[in-house]
């Protein structure tokens, strides 16, 4: 527009992600839509009426919004205008609005539009954000989490080899664990790209660093000190932690591809993990009758770390002893089931 | 002697047998019957004689630990008159070496006679087996191994697949045994799981109460005293690491039992093994070597929950175990241990029960041993004696002047 200040609106047509496709001035109200010639701003959308809607100020000057005969109907906000309406700008939909000052969403058919209205001032304005910063401090954590993952990769990798091992072995370590995690970012910076427009593999890798760093330190410290305690109950919950982090991983790694769909994210990733964590566990009940899998635990405490006391071993004789009742309620719970199944057990 | 299913006349199993009286009893081993003593409602037995006549059976009586079933046909008319063998007395002792014939049915092909020598007691056997230097072939099994007098000398009962020529008969006696004992016993109708169960119950007793009163052997290792069981009953195999390997150095000792009782196709019972690894991570470093010692205390099976036994119930603990130490090894107190009992029950036969008990040294950072104690088909108190008894097996070798 030549002249900016006669600019009374701008009209912005948004595509499904929210993004701004192309914009038209309003220069003088009324305004209408439709997909006629005869608006002023006219829709090239098969599924909005000749005359779909009409803006103007009342007596007191109020924007009123009103919504011409139509199959499809008009929308504000979301909610559905029948006759006449304010044009109100108050908050509706999500996200963050001030950011386009005074402005209204209209949907007419499957098209989808931002009224902005000229007179916004700083107030009603959002500030300016600022660019993501990349300064040192900010790398800083990701690089030592980075650093620390893969020290204790290489840690681990150390501890499985005999001495003078061939470097060779070493390879799946240096190699392996980089080429791992770049290939998660990608995949995730993929979906970033399919739902933002934006490779974001750096803000994945940020994500991914510090979760993998907690994953590593409890997959190497936790049966190491649950052991050193002489805990079995505790050591047995080691992989159920683990697979906790693994999920909260994926759920940040969701959130950042999916921002403006944040509550959905997580009640969906909660029951995702939900049914995970029951089905595994039935499956285990079935074959081990148990919870966990492990019978017991099997990682032995380093004797300098040896806190656990000991006992005579007829201590440990005496709690085996109602083994056998437990057991035996097991075998008449499965003659039962057996006798349910069918007429007769096979051998 | 075959075990049909009722429903379609095809076999299930094929074995040999033999009439022991003139009132026509026969008979076989339990194995060739075991899944008609198991599920007689689905399950016919039939016999077809050498020159082709054929009857149905019914089953008296069986000696599950000695593999022995005795059985009896429907209608004895067509066996009778056709004589019976005779049982060898136990007072003639037969030389190694003696010639016998062992008869049968050899895969179902045709009636066979094979020859080979007797050899006399297999050694290290808790149950009494004969050695019989010749071959049996599946299906020969059940059938008599004869003197050149024709008189029994034992029933064909397996064979080593592993050698030439190696295969085993059960003695006269337990024959002689079921005999008197089932000949005028009601036919079994009904699945015997039960009896089995007494039977097996019998056994375990006595191979509890003799292995426990047996000494353990010392293991020869410099730092620990390892229970390791006498070789009466027990066959043991050694075997370690190569010396020039750059990682953990091990040396292990694997002891079985031949002796295993067959209770169905997928289940044997009744016998113990022990075994353990003595381990050397002097090569490694400490953190190495923890990392390798947990891992084969993690590496060991415990069993599921299956058709035949339950999931196992273990219970855990850091015990000690021996006599205080001295200065010499340089520990004050009794050697501690980290010790795991599990326990799974058997679904069919009610009371018996699979026992694993697994032990690690806990005191070495650089050498430790772990050793493991089965025990299949026992009961819970004898479970109990075992554990105890294994347990107890672990200590401090302190040297001669120090014991106490």
């Amino acid at each position: 527009m030549e002249r900016p200040e006669d600019r009374v609106a701008l009209i912005e047509w948004l595509d499904r992600d929210g993004r701004v496709q192309r914009s038209v001035d309003v220069a003088a109200w009324p305004l209408s839509l439709g997909r006629a010639l005869s608006n002023t701003v006219v829709l090239d959308d098969p599924h909005v009426a000749a005359h779909h809607a009409r803006v103007e100020p009342d007596e007191t000057g109020q924007l009123q919004l009103q919504a011409l005969p139509s199959r499809n109907g008009l929308k504000l906000g979301g909610r559905p205008v029948i006759g006449t309406t304010a044009l109100t700008t108050a908050d509706h939909g999500e996200g963050n609005r001030a950011d386009h000052g005074t402005s209204a969403l209209l949907q007419l058919g499957a098209t989808h539009l931002r009224l902005r209205l000229a007179g916004s001032t700083a107030e009603t304005l959002a500030p300016e954000k600022p660019l993501p910063a990349t300064t040192a401090a900010t790398l800083r954590a990701p690089l030592l989490a980075g650093l620390g993952v893969l020290l204790l990769a290489l840690a681990s990798q150390w501890v499985t080899l005999d001495p003078g091992a061939d470097y060779a072995s070493w390879l799946p370590t240096v190699v392996g664990v980089p080429l791992a995690l770049a290939a998660w970012c990608g995949l995730w910076a993929l979906l970033s790209k399919l739902f933002q427009h934006r490779f974001d593999f750096s803000g994945h890798l940020r994500i991914a660093l510090p979760w993998l760093l907690g994953l590593s330190l409890l997959d190497a410290l936790w049966p190491f000190f649950t052991a050193a305690l002489a805990l079995p109950g505790l050591w047995k919950i080691g992989s159920l932690l683990e697979n906790g982090l693994l999920v909260l991983l994926v759920h940040a790694h969701l959130r950042h591809t999916l921002p403006q769909h944040g509550r959905a994210v997580t009640a969906v990733v909660a029951v995702l993990a939900v049914t995970g964590v029951a089905l595994t566990t039935a499956l285990t009940w079935r074959n081990h009758d148990s919870l966990v899998a492990a019978p017991y635990m099997s990682t032995l405490p380093m004797p300098a770390l040896r806190l656990g006391g000991t006992a005579p071993s007829t201590e440990l004789v005496q709690d085996m002893a109602p083994l056998a009742a437990v057991l035996a309620e097991r075998v008449a719970q499965a003659r039962k089931d057996d006798e349910d199944g069918q007429g007769e057990g096979d051998d | 002697m075959r075990t049909l299913l009722k429903t379609q006349d095809s076999q299930s199993s094929v074995g040999s047998g033999f009439l022991v009286d003139a009132a026509g009893h026969l008979i076989t081993n339990y194995h060739v019957i075991s899944q008609f003593a198991l599920q007689p409602s689905r399950h016919r037995l039939v016999y077809a004689t050498v020159d082709g006549r054929q009857g149905a059976l019914q089953l008296l009586a069986f000696d599950v630990v000695h593999d022995l079933a005795l059985l009896k046909p429907v209608d004895p008319a067509p066996l009778a008159g056709r004589g019976f063998v005779t049982l060898r007395p136990v007072a003639e002792t037969l030389p190694r070496g003696a010639r016998i014939f062992s008869l049968g049915n050899p895969l179902d092909v045709g009636f066979a006679v094979a020859e080979g020598n007797y050899n006399g007691p297999v050694e290290r056997s808790f149950l009494e087996t004969l050695f019989f230097g010749g071959s049996l072939s599946a299906g020969m099994s059940g059938g008599p191994a004869l003197d050149d007098q024709g008189r029994l000398v034992g029933v064909n009962v397996a064979a080593r697949r592993d050698g030439e020529q190696v295969s085993f008969l059960v003695p006269a006696a337990p024959v002689r045994t079921l005999m008197e004992r089932g000949r005028s016993a009601v036919p079994i109708t009904t699945p015997a799981w039960a009896e089995i169960t007494r039977q097996l119950m019998g056994h375990e007793a006595e191979l509890t109460q003799r292995f426990i009163a047996q000494p353990w052997r010392n293991a020869g290792h410099p730092r620990y005293a390892i229970p390791v069981p006498q070789e009466v009953f027990l066959r043991c195999w050694g075997r370690g690491s190569p010396q020039a390997v750059r990682g953990l150095q091990f040396e292990r000792s694997d002891c079985e039992m031949d002796s295993r009782i067959f209770v169905n196709n997928v289940l044997r019972a009744g016998y113990l093994t022990v075994r353990h690894e003595a381990y050397d991570g002097s090569k490694l470093g400490p953190l190495r070597f923890a990392e390798r010692y947990s891992s084969s205390f993690r590496n060991e099976f415990m069993g599921r929950d299956d058709r035949q036994r339950t999931a196992p119930r273990c219970v855990e603990r850091q015990v000690s175990s021996g006599p205080p130490g001295t200065a010499a090894n340089g520990q004050a107190g009794p050697l501690p241990l980290k010790a795991v009992i599990c326990l799974r029950a058997y679904k069919k036969l009610e009371g018996l029960h699979d026992l694993a008990v697994l032990v690690a040294t806990l005191d070495g950072t650089q050498q430790g041993v772990q050793g493991r104690l089965d025990a299949y088909g026992i009961s819970a108190a004898s479970a109990q004696k075992l554990a105890q008894h294994y347990l107890d097996g672990f200590a401090w070798n302190a040297p001669k002047t120090a014991s106490r």
